[in-house]
């Protein structure tokens, strides 16, 4: 198993007012699962993301990834983690204002312990995800589906085991979605696990699981059928 | 360390001109910190200059006005003695038997007297209103100055009131323009001299310009020219300068028996050794120094102050940048490295423009001493560029580490939610 959650809460605190935004979720994903998350806005799926993704941490409750506990990963631990076995994709993109698409894909990599070879590493996850073109183009010359993409290949350039996304759609027209779903479809036929958060069905139905959450707790967790499960093409722009 | 390195760079490129205002306060600290101490090795090396003209073993005896006649004749009490040269009541008593006897004693290699007198030198119709320098011929065994040609006057053309004279360099100039006056006649008040030789150029020390004068023996200047037989001033070369302070006090023993003065309160002279001169002028120029690197070192401090201001404002501005880097895998160490290098980067621009900018002035302040006729040498000091270099890195380390460490204490996803 490479995720299990077991009766994670977290809470905010906000000068004593105390909103409670997880209430006590378990889940477990294994290796190679495609799972889309699910849930109205405010539900707290992208809480949950970043607490699976070591953006944050649980305010109790117990996280084992790939087998370890986490309450012993020091800061430290949780960045080298972020840096080199999880890749995250941001709804807005976030790429570095003033700078190169390259420079951006290479990022990552400058805090990773792999010394050598970045920008030849970030030109191939950069074809990986279709702009192979685009390398030298600065980060605001591009549109918003190619931005997504450049986000997917930074995820991607430490070769990560799990890729996170949180409604990596959600600021792009249809066409550039499909595309971005497609390049996310087809890294999981490679093997990597896919997480998504997502309050759109048709998103979420590339999955292979879908979890529902409401209000803080799961409240449905089922498999896709295959018959039932979206394609999406790569449609250039 | 060069990842570091290319993301503080990124961050100082993103925006010039604030770099330049932030930095303005390190600039100004550390340009003075370099002006200040090259101006003062500058001031030093006048100093030296003019000390070695006198020759650098040697003793001044200045005629001087006691505190008694001093108050009788001006109503102010002053406790130290004062220059005749520089007051309006002339002492007579300093006379060429003094120096004489003076050249008895053991530690005394040679020594001669002095006087002046002001005149009008004529050459052709050029006419100048000079000062024309008497000394006794071994003043040219003692004075550092350099005869370009012909030759000095000797004691015999002394003792027999020979008419006989050495020019500056300028007054030679200014008389006979390009023609040559050796064996020429320069008419100095009612007589004819001869020109036996010029001076080169030696530049103007203080308020007296060896340049601009004539060189006549002491004798015919006292008997000829100015009718006394006194003399303004005596300088006394030594044997051995460690024992200048107990010679000079040898000195003064030998003056108050010519001059029958019993108490030393009503010293008509003042004996100066070289060692005590420069001893005092070393204390004033230290003191001189250090208030002005004291004040380098506030607008330092304001100018740390400064860049750590714009840092904390960096730091905002940037929070969304920190969260993703931190998002991707930056360390909280890697954070703190970046801006405190941002930071050090910051200062040493300032410092490096500080240093350039003192190194420029110093030049500029070394050129107009030395239009000034100034002997002044260019020297900065590279234990300046060592301290302005490694004070500057020490501001940018002490003041950046506070909003570095702000920055690399952030939460990843409270940093990329604040964007
Ligand atoms: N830092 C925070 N402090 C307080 N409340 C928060 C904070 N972050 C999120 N919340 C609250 O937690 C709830 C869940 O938020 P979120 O996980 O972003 O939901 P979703 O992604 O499903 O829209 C919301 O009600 C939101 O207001
Ligand atoms: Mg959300």
């Amino acid at each position: 198993m490479l995720i299990d959650l077991k009766d994670i809460v977290k809470d905010y605190d906000n000068g004593g007012i105390i909103t409670h935004v997880l209430k006590g979720v378990n889940l477990s994903i294994d290796e190679g699962e495609f799972v889309a998350i699910m849930g109205p806005s405010g539900s707290g799926k992208s809480t949950l993301m970043h607490t699976i993704g070591f953006l944050d941490r649980p305010t109790s409750g117990e996280y084992f990834f790939d087998g370890q506990n986490t309450k012993d990963f020091d800061d430290d631990d949780l960045a080298h983690i972020r840096n080199e076995r999880i890749g995250f994709v941001f709804q807005s993109f976030n790429l570095l204002p003033r700078t190169t698409v390259i420079d951006n894909v290479m990022l990552p990599l400058l805090y990773s312990n792999i010394k050598t070879g970045h920008r030849h590493k970030a030109k191939v996850a950069l074809e990986a995800v279709g702009l192979g073109d685009r390398i030298d183009f600065m980060s605001n010359q591009i549109s918003g589906g190619q931005k997504q993409r450049v986000a997917i290949a930074r995820a991607l350039v430490c070769n990560p085991k799990v890729l996170f996304a949180d409604e990596p759609t959600g600021n792009l027209d249809s066409k550039s979605g499909s595309t971005v779903m497609s390049i996310l479809e087809q890294l999981n036929k490679e093997g990597r696990t896919v997480i998504l958060v997502t309050h759109d069905m048709n998103v979420a139905l590339h999955a292979h699981r879908i979890v529902t959450i409401k209000d803080g707790e799961i409240i449905s967790d089922k498999k896709v059928d295959a018959k039932d499960r979206i394609h999406s093409k790569i449609i250039s722009d | 360390m060069n990842k570091y390195f290319q993301q503080a760079l990124k961050g100082i490129k993103a925006s010039p001109s604030r770099t330049f205002l932030t930095t303005l306060g390190i600039m100004i600290g550390i340009g003075t910190v370099i002006l200040v101490l090259s101006a003062g090795e500058g001031f030093k090396s006048y100093i030296n200059a003019q000390i070695d003209a006198f020759g650098s073993n040697t003793v001044i005896i200045e005629t001087s006005v006691p505190p008694s006649t001093k108050d009788r004749s001006s109503g102010q009490s002053s406790s130290t003695a004062n220059s005749s040269a520089v007051n309006a009541v002339p002492i007579t008593t300093l006379k060429n038997r003094d120096v004489e006897d003076i050249k008895q004693l053991p530690n005394v290699k040679n020594a001669y007297g002095a006087s002046i007198g002001q005149q009008i030198a004529t050459y052709g119709n050029v006419s100048k209103n000079i000062f024309v320098f008497g000394a006794d011929a071994s003043r040219f065994d003692i004075d550092k100055g350099v005869i370009a040609r012909g030759r000095p006057y000797t004691t015999e053309e002394d003792k027999s009131l020979s008419q006989v004279a050495v020019l500056g360099h300028d007054i030679a100039i200014d008389l006979f323009g390009d023609s040559d006056p050796l064996g020429k006649f320069v008419r100095i008040g009612n007589y004819n001299f001869e020109v036996i030789g010029v001076y080169e150029r030696r530049g103007s020390f203080g308020f007296s310009n060896d340049d601009e004068q004539i060189f006549i023996p002491i004798s015919t200047l006292q008997k000829k020219i100015l009718g006394t037989d006194y003399l303004l001033y005596s300088v006394v070369e030594l044997v051995d300068n460690n024992k200048a302070d107990t010679t000079a006090l040898d000195i003064s023993d030998i003056l108050r028996r010519n001059h029958y003065i019993t108490n030393p309160a009503q010293d008509d002279f003042k004996v100066s050794t070289q060692a005590e001169s420069l001893a005092t002028f070393n204390t004033i120029l230290q003191a001189i120094t250090y208030l002005l690197i004291a004040i380098a070192c506030i607008s330092l401090v304001v100018g740390g102050v400064g860049v750590m201001n714009i840092m904390y404002v960096v730091v905002t501005e940037r929070i969304g940048e920190i969260g993703l880097k931190k998002a991707l895998g930056a360390r909280h160490k890697d954070i703190l490295y970046e801006f405190l290098i941002e930071a050090i980067l910051l200062t040493l621009i300032g410092g490096v423009i500080g240093i350039i900018g003192g190194i420029f002035l110093s030049f500029i302040v070394s050129k107009i001493a030395q239009s000034f006729g100034l002997t002044w040498k260019l020297i900065v000091p590279i234990s300046s560029i060592i301290i302005s270099v490694s004070v500057s890195m020490i501001i940018g380390v002490v003041f950046g580490v506070f909003p570095a460490r702000n920055a690399a204490k952030l939460n990843p996803i409270e940093a990329l939610n604040k964007e």
